[in-house]
């Protein structure tokens, strides 16, 4: 057996919440993230001096309206948004470009059409120089992991949305990243598949040791799913609060239920109204 | 982008435009048996019907007879055509031309296509020129042609290439173009460096366009076949045509523009189900 299996078995001990220690360095540390576009309108500030850090092995998720620059931070930490201003370090190193300790998951799964669920799961491990032989047997390991072992090579318009999404979020784990970004990766499901896939996830990251970045604008999925939550505001996206979720592991899609979690979702609930009245009242006076 | 490019590639969407039939088409509300049948009956009985028709017309004396002659006329000047051996020839130097041509106008347009789509300096360079040329119809280049190469085989092959090349060279641009930017930023997340990029990805991306152009650039090569072995020359289908029309062998003529028609026809099918093989993902 490959490479794969050998360091899963070092899964992360993530039964409870990670707790940040001051040795350790973060695995991201994003200061003053600033970025501009140009559009025809002028120049559109999109993201305005975000700063946060994400421990080793720590699962935060960003919500935030529609539009906020969720998605344009996350393609920034992933190196496929440049130039901007401030710092990001991702694993000590500054990125500047599209690195493959860095793994993405996109909102659309964005498989290969024309390689079937193995060859689009062994193509990052091929680009890196792995044998034929080595990379298939690392998609293998990680098709059994997702359950798709009856598809392995099945083409990606014969599956549905849902089994799409797992090999995209297999093939991002092939190179075994230290760090997954998540864009709103389970944003075009319905809520059946959606809670399924969100267990899905918790398990597989019982399993690997990436530290991950998951942006939603669903409150409910953040809350199930992170140790902390940043909650952005619209134009220009800014951080308005942090908020920790200290609820026990292994969590499922049942706690949604639990007083805790309500209380919790309240929070952020609260938040986000008082930012949505104020955007609004703004945009009234203006 | 080219606008009026743009439509001519859209027009055959790709997906459709290898398996299109005509026949049956999918989507159709089935019709009953009955209606059915008679539509098979009908579709076996139309070439026939088609060729009763016109040979009672031929003979009937409504029309003249040496102009417009009966089936049986062309068959037997066909025939002849074949005992003579030199259908074979004809035949043999017209498939040359066009293969050969077609061949290195594909290649030239594919490999072009690729670097204007790629490259938007070479686009810059390229481009305005390309679609200043691509609408001079072929046909017209025929007297510089005649100028440049006289009648070498040279020329007819400059004049296919010419035909094919653009058609190519517009609809690979416009498939590199067209790669699904999401496809692009996942292979770059993956650490595809910038050759397996082009191969494993845009290319691949790209084939579906590519293989339209190239399906419309089979029968652009007939078509510019006609211009090159009207330019003169010494054997081939469209130049046995010419000198039978010379010698008012109407028959022969007839029976040249049949043996075209499906040559052309043949070339078309044959591509068609390479293409569908090429694009084997669908
Ligand atoms: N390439 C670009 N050029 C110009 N403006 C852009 C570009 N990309 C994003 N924007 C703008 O930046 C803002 C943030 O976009 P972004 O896609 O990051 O939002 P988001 O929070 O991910 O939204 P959603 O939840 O809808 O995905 C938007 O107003 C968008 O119009
Ligand atoms: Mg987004």
């Amino acid at each position: 057996m490959s490479g794969y299996r050998s360091t899963t078995k070092l899964a992360l001990a993530s039964s409870q919440p990670s707790v940040k220690t001051v040795s350790e360095q973060p695995a991201i540390q994003v200061s003053n993230l600033s970025i501009v576009f140009d559009t025809n309108r002028g120049q559109m500030i999109a993201v305005d001096r975000v700063s946060f850090d994400v421990a080793a092995g720590e699962f935060v998720c960003i919500v935030g309206p529609s539009g906020c620059g969720k998605s344009t931070v996350l393609n920034t930490i992933a190196g496929l948004e440049v130039p901007f201003e401030g710092e990001i370090l991702v694993e000590g190193s500054p990125v500047g470009h599209p690195r493959p300790d860095i793994g993405m998951v996109f909102q659309q799964p964005h498989l290969f059409p024309w390689k079937s669920v193995r060859r689009n799961i062994a193509h990052g491990p091929r680009m890196l120089g792995k044998s034929a032989k080595e990379a298939g047997a690392i998609a293998d390991d990680l098709i059994a992991m997702i359950g798709l072992k009856r598809f392995a090579d099945a083409y990606p318009n014969t599956l549905s949305g849902g089994m799409q999404q797992r090999v995209a979020i297999a093939r991002a784990l092939a190179n075994e990243p230290r760090v997954l970004l998540m864009d709103e990766p389970f944003g075009a499901l319905d809520a059946q598949t959606r809670a399924v896939m969100q267990d899905n996830l918790l398990e597989l990251r019982d399993r690997i040791k990436a530290t991950i970045v998951f942006v939603t604008h669903d409150i409910d999925e953040a809350i199930v799913l992170a140790d902390r939550v940043l909650i952005m505001s619209a134009g220009p996206g800014r951080i308005l609060r942090e908020i920790a979720v200290n609820l026990p592991r292994p969590r499922s899609s049942a706690i949604l239920i639990e007083p805790t979690y309500l209380a919790l979702k309240r929070d952020c609930l609260e938040v986000i109204r008082a930012e949505g009245l104020r955007a609004f009242n703004q945009s009234d006076s203006s | 982008m080219e606008i009026g490019a743009e439509a001519i590639v859209q027009n055959q969407t790709p997906k459709r435009a290898a398996v299109t039939t005509g026949a049956d088409r999918p989507g159709r509300r089935p019709s009953s048996g009955r209606f059915r049948r008679l539509n098979v009956l009908v579709g076996v009985l139309s070439i026939p019907l088609f060729i009763i028709l016109w040979e009672l017309t031929s003979r009937s004396g409504i029309v003249n007879m040496v102009l417009f002659p009966p089936p049986t006329v062309v068959a037997a000047a066909v025939l002849e055509w074949m005992r003579s051996g030199q259908f074979f020839w004809d035949v043999a130097a017209s498939l040359y031309r066009v293969t050969a041509g077609f061949l290195l106008g594909s290649a030239l347009g594919v490999l072009l296509g690729i670097l204007t789509g790629q490259f938007p300096v070479v686009s810059s360079l390229l481009s305005p020129l390309f679609q200043i040329l691509r609408p001079i119809p072929p046909i017209a280049f025929v007297p510089i042609v005649i100028l440049w190469f006289g009648l070498s085989e040279a020329g007819k092959l400059f004049l296919v290439v010419w035909g094919v090349f653009f058609t190519v060279w517009l609809s690979t641009h416009i498939g590199v173009q067209k790669v699904d930017r999401g496809l692009i930023r996942a292979a770059l997340m993956l650490g595809t460096p910038r050759r397996q990029m082009l191969q494993e990805i845009i290319l691949l991306g790209a084939l579906p366009y590519i293989v339209v152009g190239l399906r419309t650039a089979v029968s652009i090569s007939f078509y510019t076949l006609v211009a090159a072995e009207l330019a003169g020359t010494f054997a081939g289908v469209v130049y046995r045509i010419e000198i039978a029309q010379q010698n008012l062998q109407t028959g022969q003529v007839m029976g040249g523009l049949a043996a075209l028609g499906l040559i052309s026809f043949i070339a078309d099918r044959l591509f068609a189900a390479l293409a569908e093989r090429t694009v084997w993902w669908r």
